[in-house]
This record gives C-alpha cells, sequence and structure tokens, in this order.
C-alpha cells in the first residue's frame, strides 16, 4: 500500500538534533510519515532508532529542531499530552493491575465515558487483539505473546494517531514472532492507524513496512518502500545491511567498469547508484546469479571458478564460489530443485551472471 | 521425608535449636509465667486469668500501653513518611554508581551504639543542650525551653531518628525493583507525573511500605532503652513497666501478662496493616 506523496504528513521532523553530552545520538534527521503509513526505524543498535522513536514519543526532548504531529507543533509538549501511544520493548505492563486494568488505564482520563462504555472499550480491544475472556487475569499470569497483546490493546483502545513500537518483537520466540508480524498487518489495517516500528531485523522490516528509513549512527541513510531498498541500497552499510551481498573490487575508466572475477563491462549496463572514476566497489545479491549445473547452457554472462564451501539449508544451498582473478569468494544461493545433486567442494564451476543484477558503489562508504 | 528435607534440616539444626532454646523456650516461660501469681515472694503456680484482669481493666496499664502505642505509632508515622522522600531520592535521582554510596551513608548511624546515640539526643535536646545553648546564646530566648527533652515528644524524635534507616532500605528496595518502563507506559497513556505516582509508584512500593511499617513499630513499641534515657515520667512506656514488674516490685507474672497483652495488640495491628495494604494496593 503505497500512499501517493502530496498527502499530508502526519509526522513532521526537521532538523532534529540529540545531544548526551558530548554524544551525538541524533544528526540532523528530516523525516516525514503520512497518514495510514506502515513505517519502519531500521538500524544496528546504537544507531539512534529508538531515540528518534522516543523523541516522537515525547520521552525525549531535542536540542535542535521541531516535530510536528498532525500540523500541531509538538516539540516541547510531553508524552501524556501528545496523540501518541507506545508499545514498549519491554511491554510494561502494570504488574499489579488485571488485563482488563491495563487496557483500561488510558481510560480513566476520559471524563466522556460511564463505567459500561469503559468497559465495552476495554473488551472490544482485547477482543480484536485476540484476548477475549482474559480481562480478570493478572498480568502476571500471562506468556510473552499474551503481555505482547495486552500492551497493544491498551495503547490501540485509546485510538492514537500514531503507534509507537519499540522492537516489540524481539522477546518472542521465531514461530511467534511469524505470526504476531503477520498479525501487526491486519491489525494496522483494521484500525487504520498509523504505525511505527522501531527493529534491527532486516527481514521483519521488509516484510511488515510500507515504507523503511534505514539509519546509521544518527543519520537516515536511505528512506524508501521494501523492494526499492532491497533492489537498489543506496550505499555499501545499507547493502550490508539489508541481505547479503557480495562485495567486489572494480575499477571504473571512461565508460567501462571491470569487476574482479566478473570481467570487463559497459556502465550502462550495470544498476549502477554511484558514477565514479577509479577503483571502486561492485556488488551483486547470492540469488542473482547461479551455478551452471553440466549440459546447462545460459544466455547469462559465464564466470569460471572453484566451489570453496558448501552449506546445505534443506530447501536451499549457499555456496562460496572463489571466482578466476578474486581472492575473495562470492556466496550464491541456489533453490535445491528436485534431482538436481549438491555439488562438492573443489568441484569446478561456471557461474550465471547479469550486468543488470550488479550495482557500483562509492568507494569505502 | 526424603532424603532432601532430610539434609536440609540436619543443615538448620544448630541455629533452629539455639532459636528454639532462646526465644520459643522464653515465650513459653512467659506465657507460663502470665498464668501464675505473685505470693509476696513465693510464686502461686495455679493457673489463674487475675493478672490479665489487672493488666486489662487497671487505668494506668491501659493508659500505658495507649500511650505505648501513639508513641510508636507517631514514629512510625513520621519515620515512614520522612523515608520515602529519602528513598525516592537515592532510587530515582541518584545516579547509579553513586547508590551504594548514599546507601552506606544512610546506614553511618549504625557505627556508634544505640545507647551513645539517645545521650547524644540528651546532649542536644537538655536544659543545657544544645538546642538551648544556641537559642539563649543568639538572644532568642532568656529562659532555656524545659519541654524539649523528658517528655513523649522527645521519645518519637529520638526513635524516630535511630529507625529511619530501618524504614528507608526496604522502600528503597522496592522502588528499585519498579521497572522504569512502567513509569513511561503511565506518562504514554496519558497520566501526569503526579497520577503517575499514586497509580503506579506507590502501589508497586507498597510491600516496601508495609516492611518499613512493620520494621519500625513492631520494636519501637517495646523499647525501653529510649523512654527510659529520654522519657521522664510522660513518656514511659510499656516495656519500662514490664521492666519495673519483673525488677523493681518484684511480680513477674504480671508483668509476664502484661508482655503477652502487647505482643497481641502488637500482632493484631501487624496483621491488620498487612491486610489492609493488600486491599488497597489491589487496583486502582
Amino acid at each position: 500500500m503505497s500512499l501517493a506523496p502530496e498527502t499530508e504528513p502526519l509526522i513532521r521532523l526537521r532538523g532534529i538534533q540529540k545531544y548526551y553530552g558530548e554524544y551525538h545520538a541524533l544528526r540532523g534527521i528530516d523525516l516525514d510519515i503520512r497518514p495510514g503509513e506502515f513505517f519502519s526505524l531500521l538500524g544496528p543498535s546504537g544507531c539512534g532508532k529508538t531515540t528518534l522513536l522516543r523523541t516522537i514519543a515525547g520521552f525525549e526532548g531535542v536540542s535542535e529542531g521541531t516535530v510536528t504531529l498532525g500540523g500541531q507543533d509538538m516539540t516541547r509538549v510531553p508524552p501524556n499530552k501528545r496523540p501518541t501511544n507506545m508499545v514498549f520493548q519491554s511491554y510494561a505492563i502494570f504488574p499489579h493491575l488485571s488485563v482488563a486494568q491495563n487496557v483500561g488505564f488510558g481510560l480513566r482520563k476520559r471524563s466522556d465515558l460511564n463505567a459500561a462504555a469503559r468497559q465495552t472499550m476495554v473488551e472490544d480491544a482485547l477482543d480484536m487483539v485476540g484476548l477475549d475472556g482474559y480481562g480478570s487475569r493478572g498480568a502476571n499470569a500471562l506468556s510473552g505473546g499474551q503481555r505482547q497483546r495486552v500492551a497493544l490493546a491498551r495503547a490501540l483502545v485509546l485510538r492514537p494517531k500514531v503507534l509507537l513500537l519499540d522492537e516489540p518483537l524481539s522477546a518472542l520466540d521465531k514461530k511467534m514472532r511469524e505470526q504476531m508480524q503477520v498479525e501487526l498487518i491486519r491489525l494496522q489495517r483494521q484500525v487504520g492507524i498509523t504505525f511505527i516500528l522501531v527493529t534491527h531485523d532486516q527481514e521483519e522490516a521488509l516484510v511488515m513496512s510500507d515504507r523503511i528509513a534505514v539509519m546509521f549512527e544518527g543519520e537516515i541513510a536511505q528512506l524508501a518502500e521494501a523492494e526499492a531498498l532491497y533492489r537498489r541500497p543506496i550505499d555499501r552499510r545499507v547493502a550490508e545491511f539489508i541481505g547479503t551481498m557480495n562485495f567486489l573490487p572494480a575499477s571504473v575508466s571512461g565508460d567501462r567498469v571491470t569487476v574482479a572475477g566478473l570481467g570487463d563491462m559497459a556502465l550502462s549496463e550495470l544498476q549502477s547508484t554511484a558514477t565514479t572514476k577509479g577503483d571502486t566497489v561492485a556488488g551483486f545479491r547470492p540469488e542473482t546469479a547461479t551455478l551452471l549445473f553440466e549440459g546447462q547452457t545460459t544466455s547469462d554472462r559465464v564466470a569460471e571458478g572453484t566451489v570453496s564451501e558448501v552449506v546445505y539449508f534443506g530447501d536451499m544451498t549457499y555456496y562460496d564460489v572463489t571466482l578466476e582473478g578474486c581472492e575473495q569468494p562470492v556466496r550464491i544461493s541456489m533453490r535445491n530443485v528436485f534431482g538436481r545433486p549438491v555439488l562438492e567442494i573443489g568441484t569446478r564451476a561456471r557461474l550465471a551472471w547479469s550486468p543488470g543484477a550488479v550495482t557500483l558503489f562509492r568507494p569505502g562508504g | 521425608m526424603n532424603q532432601d528435607s532430610k539434609r536440609g534440616l540436619t543443615l538448620i539444626a544448630p541455629p533452629l535449636a539455639y532459636a528454639l532454646a532462646l526465644l520459643a523456650g522464653p515465650m513459653l516461660a512467659i506465657v507460663l509465667f502470665s498464668f501464675w501469681t505473685q505470693d509476696y515472694l513465693t510464686i502461686n503456680r495455679t493457673l489463674s486469668l487475675k493478672n490479665y484482669a489487672e493488666a486489662l481493666s487497671d487505668p494506668f496499664y491501659r493508659a500505658i500501653m495507649g500511650r505505648s502505642l501513639v508513641v510508636s505509632g507517631s514514629v512510625t508515622v513520621i519515620t515512614v513518611l520522612l523515608a520515602f522522600p529519602v528513598a525516592y531520592y537515592v532510587s530515582f535521582r541518584v545516579r547509579p554508581d553513586r547508590k551504594s554510596l548514599w546507601l552506606f551513608l544512610i546506614t553511618i548511624p549504625f557505627w556508634t551504639s544505640y545507647l551513645l546515640r539517645i545521650f547524644l539526643w540528651k546532649v542536644m535536646l537538655g536544659y543545657n543542650g544544645v538546642v538551648n545553648s544556641a537559642l539563649t546564646g543568639l538572644g532568642l530566648r532568656d529562659e532555656p525551653l524545659t519541654w524539649l527533652l523528658y517528655n513523649a515528644n522527645s521519645v518519637v524524635l529520638t526513635l524516630s531518628h535511630a529507625f529511619a534507616p530501618f524504614a528507608i532500605l526496604p522502600i528503597f528496595v522496592a522502588l528499585e525493583k519498579i521497572d522504569r518502563s512502567l513509569l513511561e507506559a503511565s506518562r504514554d497513556l496519558g497520566e501526569n507525573a503526579f497520577t503517575t505516582f499514586f497509580r503506579v509508584t506507590l502501589p508497586l512500593a507498597a510491600p516496601g511500605v508495609v516492611a518499613a511499617l512493620l520494621i519500625v513499630f513492631i520494636p519501637t513499641v517495646g523499647d525501653y532503652v529510649t523512654p527510659a534515657q529520654v522519657g521522664g515520667p510522660n513518656g514511659m512506656m510499656i516495656a519500662n513497666v514490664i521492666q519495673a514488674q519483673f525488677r523493681d516490685l518484684n511480680n513477674a507474672p504480671l508483668g509476664a501478662a502484661l508482655s503477652v497483652v502487647a505482643m497481641l495488640i502488637v500482632t493484631v495491628i501487624a496483621l491488620g496493616t498487612v491486610w489492609l495494604a493488600r486491599r488497597l494496593s489491589r487496583g486502582t
């Protein structure tokens, strides 16, 4: 679901700077988040993504810059006066209250509601997250997944303009995490509230988000939709962080580029993100190249090499192939088609690849 | 009995025997004495409720018991009320690496003996004491104040000071255990700092507060050193009377009965406090 770019942004961050003493946590963040969007802040730990989320929630003040929510300047507004609600990483379920009291916690301020209306809202919210009938349980009698659902219900019952999720799935096991990912997407579509998710898990961000901002060292490195982020990473850091990429030394001269192991090609053939001169770096994803088995032919280009490592995954096999003229082996992922043998280490291999899948990066970055 | 519990019992046998000999034994002796009667120099060992009748009906004992409860109740309330902000400050405001230093400073009064601290209060509050010298020296008063020492107020003051760390530490521990994200969650859900305190912080600190109330109340009801030293005749408490029965008045059975009555009253109040706190902290 992608929205027209001219939609008035719900959240507008301008020139956000945040210092903790000497430490520069956020370095000039400009960001627009659209209404109804599922937006992710993705990055390694310490990149400032959680700080940015807490800035939107109001738990962290900014050293410079403005936070606008729904057209109103919220830069100096405390969290209890902001139209945002948060699902905390630890879920922050009140241990002294029952499930229903937890979910109804924020409704006490709503003087327009009587007790019966509040109870109905609490029950509806529990129903929405699949916890109908759990209202009278104590908060300590819940599993991790259930606590997460209570935290969601507690935030959503207040109908915030923005729901902030701070690594909400990191404490769950793999199966539960996948289930909750699907459920979060369903919930988001159902309620139509803007979700902002903080995560260090690139897969989670790709699966769930409409748009993703990748952050490094307090800056947004790239802001794009999931597919664009994967296919056209803006620099080497983003390419490495999102999925896997093989990097090969390359050298540009004129309108041609020579990539170690792959050979010579025209710049115009590449999916180039950086035009440059001299020594640089080229990259391609493991699934964009294939190993040719005996008798197979291809219309793609072919590079020669030797299989140096085989990792068998059941449905997939990862091969490390040392190409001629390149010391660093490249990783190739192959689907294990029925009847096809798994190659052994030391086998001579032919690699079919296409220049269109090769990205050229600025040297170093 | 399985192997594990046998081994456990063997392990705790020495302290258990010690505790039984020095706690349960004397307790039983006290209870037994309380049903006997003093017959001038000898003890009449026929069981009777005469001592209890006297302990509960004599207006003097009732007044002293009542005063003990009021003094100790005041000490408890004052100490816990003053201890809470200190514990809160150390837990919430002091930098994590400075907390042990603060706790260390709080326990410094324990480096001097209880008796010495009481004498120091006498020095502070006495007729020629620090407070009076200061007041007269500064010309604020012509005559030294006489109501500072030897009354119930000085007992409350001395005991509150002596028991402050006992109240601060359990409250501090309870506050430390509160997950700070709960306070943020409360802010996030629309409560301000003030209402968050009453809806989240205080209910979660309740176990520590109850522990502090009991730790201060139970021993202070039975304290006899402080009232004996700074209480004067109007600051006398039940333990002083019990001591007098055992020693000066040579009526151990009555002293025993007064002890049992005092213990029962304290037990009932303690259980009532726990029950009330449970009810209050459950749900808001």
